[in-house]
């Protein structure tokens, strides 16, 4: 094996920020965008994106000796639209509400760039232990990536988080707290102000996938950029 | 005339109310990728239209013949080998491999049609064609052929799967003219630097979805429309 | 020389290539087999179990399935609503239709004689968040109980008077709650006739 080529532990470190696979790579962007309206649904799809990776790359890497130039963007497809297939029955069967949330959006797995990038670049040249750690380093960076979307999203455009409502929880406690230090202090009564937060509705919707990811994108470049020039 | 309703309202939904671009968020790798000219964001939406209706064309045949649950073929070799009739047969497992292959039989298709009679249309964007076969749009249009193949009492015709494709493909083609037309004068502006690239596309993105909801109700309005007319 | 060495290449990939297709399809008959029951009674039991929300005192493993024609000559199913004992309560019936953004599907509650709406469940809507949504909540969903069949339930702004056959929109989603009032209207005019007749 040439000496250049990255070992199981850089590419594991790769895939989590580096490279990771929305914000530097660019590749996956429709689940990104689409189940990203709340965490269940975006580490639902994480995680059957994550289960299809591995299991690609494992048999990818498995059969690498015999893959032929020609045939082996046909090997891949198959390989991925197979593993596709089982997660999402496995969704329908296990988990039925969110197999009907997700939609469309498992079987669409099948052509996320990401999956077919890694079993080319990574899994059809380097053993399996390699291809596993890039299969769960790249897993990590893409469900970092939708969690940190989804929870803009979930958090401004329907209070909730998990589907936990925040905000109703922490008004609740400050209530709480606020009622204790007034009697302690004998203060008599005070109240908190009757505020509610009202959700962003358009985070929920397609333009506030779009501009939530536009946003971050920025947000992760100026970091970048920042590193880099105090590098210099 | 009826039948014409629902035609007008499946393709008006596809492309403009629930645009495949801005509404279901299939198809976003070329749309950002390639949308900086418009006369390349318009030749890769004419591409994709060509091979979204061919791969809709195959895919419904392949699906209502074989793959939906009850499909006649199967159902047919199964009595013939001797099987009990009451077993529905459901070859719908084999679905995503058999749409992958229609996918990318089509893609084939389109490239050698393209080179033999449009040449100079193939060396311009001949690098893209093979890139449709990863785009999402082609093979969302076959997962909703397969949707509404399931329920045997309200199934699609072909009418119905070539209008949605054709739909799709020109509601994309029409975002991503409009990217383009936008992102050409933004290369004028002054971006922040951290936003440039996809970052203010995506937020450009995200405004023109936007406009494009305030199509909803459309396909209400025009069914209300011709039965008025009709009166 | 090269040509044969070449085309003996190209058999051995088609020979991977088959395999691996067998390999894959004899996997998905197998995850076909084992999970394909486990996803019917899924699909099934959506609509089960909100049967004794829609129909008073169902005992929702006593539903029958039948199967009717409706006057647009296409086949439809219903569901005979029965208690603990087997004696029938009522009637659901699956209806679809378009709403604001996306197609709707709802769940009928009826009496026995299909003369009153007993309960209104929605099971699938892409209505928008926040407005058109909120046709899933039961508070809006309620408000179809008690209306009669005989006449179309209509749409109004304001509270409707009482004995009148009308339910309240949601506020700034008229769109959408006139759009289940259709689909309704539709279904019962569709099938009111053939249920009455089984």
């Amino acid at each position: 094996m040439p000496l250049d080529e990255p070992t199981a532990l850089e590419r594991l470190i790769n895939g989590i920020l580096p490279e990771n696979p929305v914000y530097r790579q660019l590749l996956g962007m429709c689940p990104t965008l689409a189940v990203t309206g709340a965490m269940m649904p975006a580490m639902t799809m994480a995680a059957a994106t994550a289960f299809v990776l591995l299991s690609a790359n494992i048999i990818v890497s498995l059969i690498r000796g015999l893959l032929k130039p020609h045939l082996r963007i046909l090997v891949f497809t198959l390989t991925i639209a197979t593993f596709v297939t089982i997660a999402d029955r496995a969704l329908a069967a296990y988990m039925y509400q969110m197999s009907k949330t997700l939609g469309p959006y498992v079987p669409l797995i099948i052509v996320n760039c990401l999956i077919i990038s890694r079993c080319e670049i990574c899994a059809s040249k380097q053993s399996v232990g390699v291809a596993i750690a890039d299969g769960v380093g790249m897993s990590l960076g893409f469900a970092l990536a939708l969690g940190s979307i989804a929870s803009i999203r979930e958090i401004l455009g329907s209070g909730t988080w998990f589907g936990l409502h925040l905000f109703s929880y922490a008004y609740t406690v400050a209530e709480n707290i606020l009622g204790w230090v007034t009697t302690i202090l004998g203060m008599g009564t005070l109240g908190l102000p009757d505020i509610h937060w009202q959700n962003w509705g358009i985070m929920v919707l397609p333009p506030g996938a779009f501009l939530t990811l536009g946003l971050l994108l920025g947000a992760v470049e100026w970091f970048g950029q920042r590193r880099r020039r105090a590098g210099e | 005339m009826e039948t014409l309703i629902v035609l007008i309202q499946i393709g008006v939904s596809a492309a403009l109310i629930n645009n495949f671009v801005l509404y279901y968020f299939v198809g976003v790798c070329p749309f950002l990728g390639v949308s900086r000219r418009v006369d390349t964001a318009f030749g890769m939406g004419c591409a994709v239209t060509f091979v979204i209706s061919i791969a809709a064309l195959l895919s419904w045949i392949f699906t209502y013949y074989i793959l939906r649950p009850g499909a006649p073929l199967p159902t047919q070799v199964w009595t013939a080998l001797g099987g009990s009739p009451s077993v529905t047969v459901d070859l719908s497992v084999l679905s995503y491999i058999m749409y992958i292959f229609v996918i990318a039989a089509s893609v084939q298709f389109v490239e050698m049609y393209v080179r033999k009679f449009f040449p100079p249309l193939y060396k311009s964007f001949g690098v893209f064609l093979p890139l449709i076969t990863t785009n999402c749009a082609i093979l969302f249009a076959c997962l909703i052929i397969m949707k509404n193949l399931q329920d045997p009492s309200q199934l699609w015709g072909l009418h119905h799967a070539m209008t949605m494709a054709i739909g799709g493909g020109v509601g994309f083609t029409l975002a991503i003219t409009l990217m383009a037309g936008i992102r050409e004068e933004l290369d004028m502006c002054d971006v922040p630097k951290p936003l440039a690239g996809p970052g203010i596309a995506l937020i450009t993105a995200g405004i023109l979805a936007m406009a494009f909801m305030g199509f909803a109700g459309v396909e209400r309005g025009i069914e209300n429309a011709i039965a008025m007319l009709l009166k | 020389m090269s040509d044969a060495t070449a085309k003996t290449g190209y058999i051995r990939q088609a020979w991977l290539v088959i395999f691996l297709a067998l390999a894959y399809g004899g996997a998905l008959a197998g995850v076909q087999t084992t999970l394909g029951p486990r996803i019917e009674e899924n699909k099934r039991q959506e609509t089960y179990s909100v049967i004794p929300a829609l129909v008073e005192g169902a005992d929702k493993s006593q539903t029958v399935e039948k199967t009717i024609t409706g006057k647009d000559g296409k086949p439809q199913t219903v569901f005979l609503a029965r208690d603990s004992q087997g004696t029938p309560r009522g009637w659901v019936v699956p209806a679809t239709g378009q709403g604001f953004a996306d197609r709707i599907d709802v769940l009928i509650g009826l009496d026995l004689d299909v003369s009153t709406i007993t309960g209104l469940y929605v099971l699938d809507q892409k209505e928008t968040p926040g407005l058109g949504n909120l046709i899933q909540d039961p508070a809006f969903q309620d408000r179809f109980i008690g209306k009669r069949t005989s006449e179309p339930v209509q749409v109004v702004k304001d509270d409707p008077a009482a004995g009148s056959n009308a339910v309240k929109a949601l506020t700034g989603a008229t769109i959408s709650s006139e759009s289940v009032a259709t689909i309704v209207n539709s279904a019962l005019k569709n099938l009111k006739e053939p249920i009455r007749e089984l």
